[in-house]
């Protein structure tokens, strides 16, 4: 049966419960490659398929899903999903978005054609093992790899909604461990491309080289306090740690410290942060959110005024709005909400007087995921970069944390750099920035 | 409000079921005779049906219950060195030859084995549950203990301002078929159930966590109670909301019993692993016999321990699980070993084969993984350092096999001077590499105990255990604000 058959069938069933819902289904492909020693190390190729089925009942939410798809297994969903419901308490703001669009993405621009074979791509993995591990001082390449991945997500709705959004992405990775007496270091970085011609795999190679040669003599810097500067790849992560205070729903539920502070100054007013779905040269374009509403660039921080919340359609009741587009859900897990791709605008200070005299270029941050807390913005990290002068490079440096306070932080920015760059994955475009006096202990 | 249902109103198993083959022999022997055919030297099936169940409460309400079936098959092929894998949902014969072909297109040659005829065995039930998902979700009690620890927590004092509550269980059913003739089934039943306080005074916030958790049923109710566990996230919430900064650099760490043990796992257990070792992409893959630790230090990877959330009845290649030595008296006896692994090492097998589901290839895992106790007492610890920290409660953490660097949040924490615990500090981070924290813990208490993780790697996301008692580590990097 077609899916459209299958969703129309769920939904109906949903309906003659007297309920409305929403479902989702994802539908993906992938091909990943790993090389070892001159030889393919493992291939795998996988497809899957997930149902997941939201329901709402005299204001009640159930939320059930299923990877078989056979007609039991989807009665079964319909089913639990009722059933879940019946348990939650009453939520009047949730509800199934009178979206009742037909919405799709374009696949040219977004999950293009690509002629490259299997073949080429093992091809590439292979050479960029065998290139790396063939540089000087590399004892081996042990992660390295070449992926290629499909994604597709269909949401129907009772309300009429048929949304189809596909994307494709080529991925390939390289880490380096080089030893040298009792001197070890590992490094390694990405590139994600939508066709696997716009890979460049020697480029890569090259770049993880260097980073691991320069990192082989990083040693501890004093304890103290430092200017620093994240690369293009830390600092999204280091904002995405902290993404709470943006969240709707975080505010909704009374977890979001910043929630009483909209329209108030909580940054340095040099910062102007927007998410921007609609930049369709990252990852992180979106057209539509996961209810289907529309996504659209959305100013969260503007010269330093906390100017929105990221809402869905619940949350945006709740207080009084309408949905900023950035509602999520998957096939498993309940209405949220998500930052789609964030950019930082740029600033008015060239780069050599922004990096002028001496700072701390922090390209690793590790603990991301342990070492903060979201709530109250305290964090304390393990890091390691370069202490740099006027722009340049000098004492490579590992066995340090930072510690400090991301909201005041925030606060104590000297200043914004004049050039954005996209991290590896594409999904922030950020220039960079010196942030003031930032604890190093070492 | 919180609106319930009579319990006979679920009836899980008319929707599932449980009891039907998940792949029948004769077709698992034509999809295996198949990988066979291709060239490979070996050829694995693992099916897989699990149920879930969330329940997450916001305050004094249900927030949300969440239910789903996880099904799907993975297919692992090896043609010497090198592994193939792929996975789907579908059952049908002509799905799964086509994705061997699919795996196989590039390796095609003549076969080089001979099916082995399977040979069913079950494995012994050392980890019983009667409490499961399939025979009752159980969604009513599950409510009414996290509602009481809510209460509890609440009623610790009034700034605490919200509490977050889940209670999630898991009923995993798997079946293996390989070209070695082995034919297996075994069912794992997880069940979690976590409070999060979060204390508010003006402007300032802090969090506590408390979490249990085991391989069992939710007769897990009857082993812990709601208002230890509200009282416990309530603590650490006010202890966070007055902590001062803490004081950085250098210094020795006690560190607490229970999850403090995840310094060991990232210090040392990744390191062990022969995903890693095989590589040459830890530091220890050339150190067996070699002295890695004070010797002061003994650990332990166990996967029989009863009921607990890092066992195992069988790994996810088929092997009983075992009691695996990992290092005794300082000298490091063992690594974890999985087929791949032992292949490219030589080393025995140790059942630590392991996978998140079958959407990925095992690789070696750990299970609970612990440090021994020792006969070191608490204030003899403390006593010992003029100016250091006491780590109470730990965090997560992170590893890097290569080069064993590793970090580890502190949630809960207090400044030490002149032998005495003085005030809670906040938002700490300990770094350091793997051999030098090994050599640097000198003192090891006997309050031994356990702690759930999730731990993510290779193989994706495992529930493994960590565990120690409080011991002391003499020098190690602390990063703070102070």
């Amino acid at each position: 049966m077609a899916l459209e058959d299958q969703a129309s069938q769920i939904l109906e069933q949903v309906r003659a419960q007297g309920a409305q819902g929403d479902l989702i289904v994802d539908q993906g492909e992938a091909l990943s490659l790993k090389a070892k020693e001159g030889a393919l190390e493992e291939h795998k190729v996988t497809s899957s398929q997930v149902f997941g089925l939201r329901v709402i009942k005299d204001q009640r939410v159930g939320i059930a899903y299923s990877e078989a798809s056979d007609a039991a297994s989807l009665q079964a969903l319909v089913d639990q999903a009722l059933l879940n419901a019946s348990y939650a308490a009453a939520e009047p703001f949730e509800t199934i978005v009178p979206n009742g669009f037909s919405l799709e993405t374009d696949d040219r621009l977004l999950s293009p054609e690509d002629p490259a074979s299997v073949a080429d791509k093992i091809a590439l993995a292979l050479q960029i093992e065998a290139s790396l591990a063939s540089k000087p001082e590399v004892k081996n390449v042990p992660y390295n790899g070449v992926q290629d991945m499909c994604a597709e997500r269909r949401v129907f709705s009772t309300a009429g909604l048929m949304a189809r959004s596909k994307a494709r992405s080529m991925a390939c990775f390289a880490y380096a461990l080089i030893e040298a007496g009792d001197k070890n270091a590992m490094e390694g970085l990405g590139q994600t491309a939508r066709r696997f011609d716009q890979l460049d795999a020697q480029g890569l190679v090259d770049l993880a080289y260097q980073n691991t040669l320069d990192m082989l003599e990083g040693s501890a810097i004093a304890s103290g306090k430092y200017d620093v500067v994240f690369d293009e790849e830390v600092l999204p992560s280091l904002f995405s740690v902290f993404a709470m205070m943006f969240s709707g729903k975080s505010a909704k539920d009374g977890v979001n410290p910043l929630r009483d502070k909209l329209g108030t100054q909580i940054a340095d007013a040099k910062l102007t942060l927007t998410d921007r779905p609609d930049n369709a040269d990252g990852f992180g374009y979106a057209l539509f959110d996961d209810e289907g509403t529309p996504a659209q660039a959305t100013a969260l921080i503007s010269e330093g005024v906390f100017t929105s919340m990221i809402h869905n359609s619940m949350t945006a009741a709740f207080f009084g709005g309408v949905s900023t587009g950035h509602g999520t859900r998957g096939p498993k897990s309940t209405l949220g909400v998500g930052l789609h791709q964030l950019e930082i605008a740029l600033g008015d200070m060239a780069e050599d007087a922004l990096l002028a005299g001496t700072y701390f270029l922090i390209t690793d941050l590790t603990g991301l995921h342990s070492g903060a807390n979201p709530i109250s913005g305290e964090f304390s990290f393990g890091a390691s970069g370069y202490l740099c002068k006027d722009g340049i490079r000098g004492q490579a440096v590992r066995g340090v944390t930072v510690a400090g306070n991301f909201y005041e932080l925030i606060q104590r920015i000297g200043g914004i750099g004049n050039a954005q760059y996209w991290n590896w994955q594409k999904t922030a475009l950020m220039p960079k920035i010196r942030f003031l006096d930032m604890q190093v202990s070492g | 409000m919180v609106v319930l249902m009579p319990y006979n109103l679920y009836q899980p198993n008319q929707l599932i079921k449980w009891k039907q083959p998940m792949l029948d022999v004769a077709r698992a022997e034509g999809v295996i005779d198949h990988g066979i055919a291709v060239g490979a030297n070996f050829a694995e099936l693992f099916i897989e049906k699990s149920l879930t169940s969330t329940i997450s409460t916001l305050s004094h309400q249900v927030q949300s219950v969440e239910s789903g079936i996880d099904f799907g098959i993975g297919i692992r092929l090896v043609f010497g060195g090198k592994v193939l894998y792929g996975y789907t949902n579908k059952t049908e014969a002509d799905e799964l030859k086509r994705i061997i072909n699919e795996l196989a297109a590039m390796d095609l040659r003549d076969p080089s084995i001979e099916r082995i005829a399977f040979n069913f065995s079950k494995p012994e039930e050392a980890h019983p549950a009667t409490l499961t998902l399939s025979s009752d979700a159980e969604v009513e009690s599950k409510v009414a203990y996290l509602l009481a620890a809510d209460a509890a927590a609440r009623a610790a004092s009034n700034v605490i301002s919200q509490t977050r509550g889940a209670c999630r269980q898991k009923e995993q059913h798997i079946e293996l078929f390989n070209s070695e003739g082995l034919h297996t089934q075994d069912a794992r039943n997880y069940i979690r159930a976590t409070l999060t306080a979060i204390a508010a005074d003006g402007q300032e916030q802090a969090s506590g966590m408390w979490s249990d958790g085991g391989l069992l049923g939710w007769e897990m109710r009857e082993q812990v109670d709601p208002k230890r566990t509200g009282d416990e996230a309530a603590r650490q919430a006010l202890v966070n909301l007055g902590a001062k900064a803490c004081p950085s650099g250098r210094m020795p760490v006690v560190i607490g019993n229970g999850f403090g043990g995840v310094i060991f796992h990232e210090a040392c257990g990744h390191l062990l692993e022969t995903t890693s070792v095989a590589k040459k992409a830890s530091v220890f893959h050339d150190k067996m016999g070699a002295l890695i630790a004070n010797e002061a230090v003994s650990a332990v990877d166990d996967g029989t321990m009863a009921n607990e959330w890092g066992s195992i009845n069988i790994d996810d290649e088929g092997m009983a699980t075992q009691r695996t030595q990992l290092i005794k008296d300082g000298k490091l006896t063992s690594f974890l070993v999985d087929r791949l692994g032992s292949e490219q090492t030589g080393f025995e097998r140790t059942g630590s084969g392991r996978r998140e589901s079958y959407k990925f290839a095992p690789a070696s895992r750990m299970r609970n993984t612990f440090i021994e106790p020792g006969d070191a007492d608490f204030d003899e610890m403390i006593g010992s350092i003029d100016r250091g920290l006491y780590a109470a409660q730990m965090g997560g953490g992170s590893v890097q096999p290569g080069t064993g660097e590793f970090n580890f949040a502190v949630t809960e924490g207090y400044y030490v001077e002149d032998g005495k615990i003085q005030y809670p500090v906040k938002a700490a981070t300990l770094i350091s590499t793997g051999p030098a924290v090994l050599k640097e813990i000198s003192m090891v208490g006997r309050d031994f105990s356990l702690a759930c993780g999730m731990c993510g790697s290779v193989s994706g996301a495992v529930p493994t255990s960590v565990g120690q008692a409080t011991l002391k580590v003499d020098d190690i990097l602390v990063g703070g604000q102070g």
